[in-house]
């Protein structure tokens, strides 16, 4: 930390103000302090906040408007008020306003700190101070010339700082100004922008901040927070605390976080199965020394933790040498960044072993990638054949109609001869359809339906009849000729095949009816498709990527008549899963399906990414293009604004899933669950904690309330740790395509829309099958491949991606198909009774097929489960 | 912390049940998601030593199944050198959460006592165990003598 001395002649005073916020305190003793803030300039006239009452995290949100110099010594200190003896400090900071504005070049404008408060270590004078809380403070409304302002000499290094940039910064660095990034700029002061009009909504990257700090707190009950200026005050005090300082000796020794470089936070990742335990602590493998500026400690618990004092960061992990070819760099604004000579690359996140093995599996599979594009088929694209609108046309005046309100940034309007449309403002779209009724059952050409007969919809849409002659209700359509109608030449339903070739049509022409003139020009390097593809798409308005698309690879030649975008859209989806931008990852091993990575956020760009990625999907289905590997079915599902239900988890978490299964079907009381209204996950090490419903924490789990638990819990468990991300990514889209215009889909055919189908080849299939309770010559068993042959590729894909999950066979073909647990084959097990439905288990690629009494009812019985979705696993 | 509650209560269970059989529970109050303690085995060849295991159990605990890990070396066709153990009560498909950690601790003495060599960690071992019971004891017995703590006869008491 060093100090800029006031040695210039006093310059004018500047009008400074300062917002005073919020403190985060540990939690150390069992008094909650009454914590305020004294702010001096310059030592002198201190002002004061309010005293908030007895908590940890006090809020006040007081606004100083201070003068200062350019070289003024600010200084906060923050007491704990008492109202019988003196006012105890709990923590303090100065920092050296010269330090600020140099690093904002002298303007300081809506500029958010957050101040490590540290404290002098009451056992040991000379020691190190320690962190005993964060205070977040907002600095605005300075402006100061920094050219007449003469730095001092002991702030040489962070003008040093702003200038050195390497030639290969980070992702994004370069362009994000505003961003939400911290930058370290001292020891323990973080300082970034605040967007104008955004400074309640706590940016992204800053909650797990917050939480750090608290968990980091919580770790450390040893740190004397609350020691008292006044020495006689110090028994009480003492007494206090003592019973948390259990071996408070042998923690100090180790204790000595200074700034930023506290133990690691939450849990070790040993903890997890993962860690290799016994290893390392038995002293089997002799140790590597640790890499320059490394330091091993012990944290109050006598975990060992890892002091990297070059970023000024921990870990649980050993750190490994970084391997050949690798460097450590820091970007303009401090924050450290890792190159990747050998690939000309660069990432976030420290190179580990398994991070390189991921990285290398990736980049093998980054051959099959072209490949298998060509081999990716849909129907031929239905063009709807008709010119897009055309004509003028008058706004029409809103009328209140039954279905309420347009959505936000939709207009109605009439053509000249009286035919309503809507316009769609936020992407310069239009359409005939009411976006609010689109892609529900048209109904106008269907006949009449049997008397005592009705329509009904499940909860997710899908429609079912009800024959209140008989009580009963089915999928089947009881008027003569519908769904279960004639057979095409595969044996399929025409109406079937009509109804998702008629959907697709109908997109296709919103797409028509909505190209705009001419062409973009996108123009990339192979070897940073990424950050090509993402400035020059971000850049564009996202209407623009509706024009006609010209690819380039910079040094190839080519003319893009629509293989070389076939060939961009394919890698560059693949290019969104390369581990380096930990922004996607496979959902739970299995099937392939991409999700997003809680921890994405390890990339501070992350939202500006996922909208970059929501806009790249959307430019995909909107020109046609299929995309290398799909998303998992809940976040299609997301896409398509339908309710995740408790099945959803299933895919994701198998192990979750079941003990909700278990929670719902049995008696809960009485057999010690110990269950309350909140839950904890771990992210990068650090567990998360969670109340389902405000004072969750007290709320006990009953066989009462059990319904709603397992409703909040199934909510929590599908979103946690993406939401930002999702909404990134869906704003992106919507940018681009409506997300209105996808309603005709389920998540399944939207899945099949984005990915394509592919031939799949039927015997590697049947040979890498497994039985269970059939045997390969079951009858019920050749039937099934006799199905699976005379369908066509449109069922066999959809019938795939019943059971696993996806459409999409693993480039080793069926034998190398996953499950939540590693290779899992594909199995077929006898269950149930002829009544039933065929049920699937995605995350165990497992058929659930009943045995059936003969070949036309299980063909029957398979097209229904097929294309019915979820919620009806039997009759 | 969610599990928090739930791991404090078995605890206090167990350790106020005193089972002579899992001794030196020892849990770090500030982590309380790792346990360590001693199994003592009844049976030959492992009666005669005292082995170390370590309990984790993830945030997510009763929804995830805790992990166990042998700290003690240990000659036994379902634990790995690494002291990996595959344990039926805690895997994925078997997993209820209502399911309670000394339930999981007597289903682990019942495998070191009754090895299934069918469903091996160490294929070699099992071979061995299944074709030469004798020299299987044997060696088990020398192993246990060499890596095993010792037993305290009033550790049982504990």
């Amino acid at each position: 930390m060093s100090q800029c001395e006031v040695e210039a002649a006093t310059p004018g005073f500047h009008q400074l103000s300062i917002t005073i916020e919020a403190a985060v305190l540990r939690n150390s003793s069992f008094l909650k302090p009454n914590p305020y803030v004294e702010l001096s300039v310059d030592d002198k006239s201190p002002r004061k906040t309010e005293i908030a009452k007895s908590t940890y995290q006090p809020k006040w949100v007081e606004k100083f408007t201070i003068l200062v110099t350019p070289y003024s010594q600010l200084h906060f200190r923050l007491l704990d008020h008492s109202t019988f003896r003196r006012d105890a400090l709990i923590g303090e900071k100065r920092i050296n306003l010269f330090q600020v504005l140099s690093y904002y070049n002298g303007k300081l404008d809506n500029v958010e700190l957050t101040l490590d408060l540290m404290s002098e270590n009451k056992h040991d004078a000379y020691g190190p101070l320690s962190k005993v809380g964060e205070l977040v403070t907002l600095f605005d409304g300075l402006k100061i010339d920094m050219n007449e302002v003469i730095p001092s000499n002991s702030c040489e290094q962070v003008r040093h700082n702003q200038v050195t940039s390497g030639a290969l910064t980070p992702l994004g660095s370069s362009n994000s100004d505003s961003g939400n990034n911290r930058s370290i700029l001292n020891g323990g002061v973080r300082a970034r922008m605040r967007l104008h009009g955004s400074e309640n909504a706590a940016p992204s990257v800053m909650q797990p901040v917050m939480h750090r700090s608290s968990t980091n707190i919580l770790h450390n009950p040893s740190h004397t927070a609350s020691q008292p200026s006044n020495n006689t005050n110090n028994a009480q005090i003492v007494g206090l605390t003592s019973p948390m300082a259990n071996g408070v000796g042998n923690h100090l020794a180790t204790e000595s976080s200074s700034g930023s470089t506290g133990p690691p936070l939450g849990q070790p990742a040993s903890a997890g199965p993962s860690g290799v335990p016994g290893e390392t602590e038995n002293g089997n493998q002799p140790e590597e020394p640790l890499p320059a500026g490394w330091e091993m400690r012990y944290d109050v618990y006598g975990r060992r933790y890892y002091v990297d004092h070059n970023t000024r960061s921990t870990s649980w992990e050993r750190p490994q040498p970084l391997p050949p070819g690798w460097e450590v760099r820091r970007d303009p604004r401090g924050r450290i960044y890792y190159v990747d000579h050998n690939t000309r690359s660069t990432t976030w996140q420290r190179p580990n072993t398994e991070r390189l093995q991921h990285f290398q599996h990736w980049q093998g599979e980054r051959q099959h990638v072209v490949q298998q594009g060509n081999q990716r088929f849909l129907y031929p694209q239905a063009h709807g054949g008709q010119a897009a609108v055309a004509g003028l046309s008058t706004a029409v005046v809103e009328e209140d109609d039954a279905l309420g309100p347009l959505p936000a940034g939709w207009e109605r309007r009439k053509q000249p001869e009286g035919r309503v449309y809507y316009v769609n403002h936020k992407n310069r779209t239009t359409q005939w359809e009411d976006p609010r009724t689109q892609g529900q059952e048209t109904g106008m050409d269907e006949p009449p339906l049997p008397d005592g007969w009705e329509i009904r919809l499940t909860e997710d849409g899908v429609r079912y009849f009800v024959d209140h002659n008989s009580r009963t209700t089915t999928f089947q359509d009881p008027r003569p000729g519908a769904p279960k109608g004639p057979k095409g030449v595969y044996g399929v339903p025409k109406a079937y095949e009509r109804s998702f070739r008629w959907k697709l049509s109908q997109f296709r022409y919103l797409c028509h009816s909505n190209a705009l003139p001419s062409h973009i020009k996108i123009s990339v390097t192979r070897q940073t498709l990424f950050e090509d593809s993402y400035h020059q798409i971000m850049r564009l308005p996202a209407y623009e990527l509706r024009r006609r698309l010209y690819i380039i690879f910079k040094g190839e030649e080519g003319l893009d008549y629509g293989g070389v975008s076939r060939e961009w859209f394919f890698l560059l989806s693949h290019e969104v899963l390369n581990p380096m931008y930990c922004l996607f990852e496979y959902a739970n091993k299995s099937n392939y399906s991409l999700q997003i990575n809680p921890a994405s956020y390890v990339n501070p760009d992350h939202l500006q990414y996922f909208k970059f990625i929501g806009r790249f999907i959307a430019m995909a289905l909107y020109h046609g293009r299929f995309i290398y590997s799909g998303f998992t079915m809940p976040f299609y599902k997301r896409m398509l604004n339908k309710k995740l239900i408790m099945k959803d988890i299933e895919s994701i978490d198998p192990e979750f899933y079941n003990s909700l299964v278990w929670i719902k079907d049995n008696n809960i009381d009485d057999c010690g669950l110990e269950l309350y209204y909140s839950v904890d996950f771990e992210i990068l090490g650090q567990v998360i904690h969670h109340e389902l419903k405000d004072g969750g924490d007290k709320i006990r789990v009953v066989e009462e309330n059990k319904e709603e638990y397992m409703r909040l819990m199934t909510e929590w468990r599908m979103t946690r740790g993406i939401e930002e991300q999702t909404k990134a990514f869906l704003e992106g889209f919507n940018e681009v395509v409506p997300l209105e215009w996808l309603k005709y889909f389920d998540e399944r055919e939207l899945e099949l829309m984005l990915c394509g189908m592919q031939e799949i080849d039927v015997d590697d299939w049947q040979r890498n099958a497994i039985y269970r309770h059939y045997t390969r010559s079951s009858k019920q068993v050749l039937w099934f491949w006799q199905f699976v042959r005379t369908t066509d590729s449109e069922k066999r894909a959809r019938l795939l991606q019943f059971v696993t999950g996806t459409c999409r066979v693993p480039v080793g073909g069926f034998a190398e198909l996953m499950g939540s647990n590693g290779p899992q084959r594909f199995c077929i097990e006898k269950v149930g009774k002829d009544t039933w439905l065929p049920r699937s288990h995605t995350c165990f690629n497992r058929l659930d097929l009943p045995p059936y009494k003969s070949y036309d009812q299980m063909v029957e019985k398979l097209n229904y489960a097929i294309e019915e979705t979820e919620g009806f696993g039997q009759e | 912390m969610a599990a928090t509650r739930r791991l404090q209560k078995e605890l206090s269970d167990l350790r106020a049940s005193a089972m002579k059989n899992f001794t030196n529970i020892q849990v770090d109050e500030a982590n309380i998601l790792t346990w360590q303690g001693l199994i003592l085995p009844d049976d030959p060849p492992y009666n005669k030593g005292a082995f170390r295991i370590e309990i984790n159990f993830p945030a997510e605990y009763p929804f995830k199944p805790p992990r166990i890990n042998f700290k003690t070396k240990i000659y036994h066709p379902n634990i790995d050198e690494k002291g990996q153990v595959c344990l039926a009560i805690i895997s994925a498909e078997n997993w209820k959460p209502a399911t309670k950690t000394d339930q999981v601790i007597q289903a682990l003495i019942a495998l070191v006592n009754d090895p299934e060599p069918e469903h091996p960690l160490r294929a070699d071992l099992a071979e061995e165990f299944l074709k030469d019971r004798r020299k299987f004891f044997k060696n088990a017995e020398e192993f246990t003598k060499k890596h095993a703590e010792k037993r305290r006869e009033s550790a049982s008491a504990e």
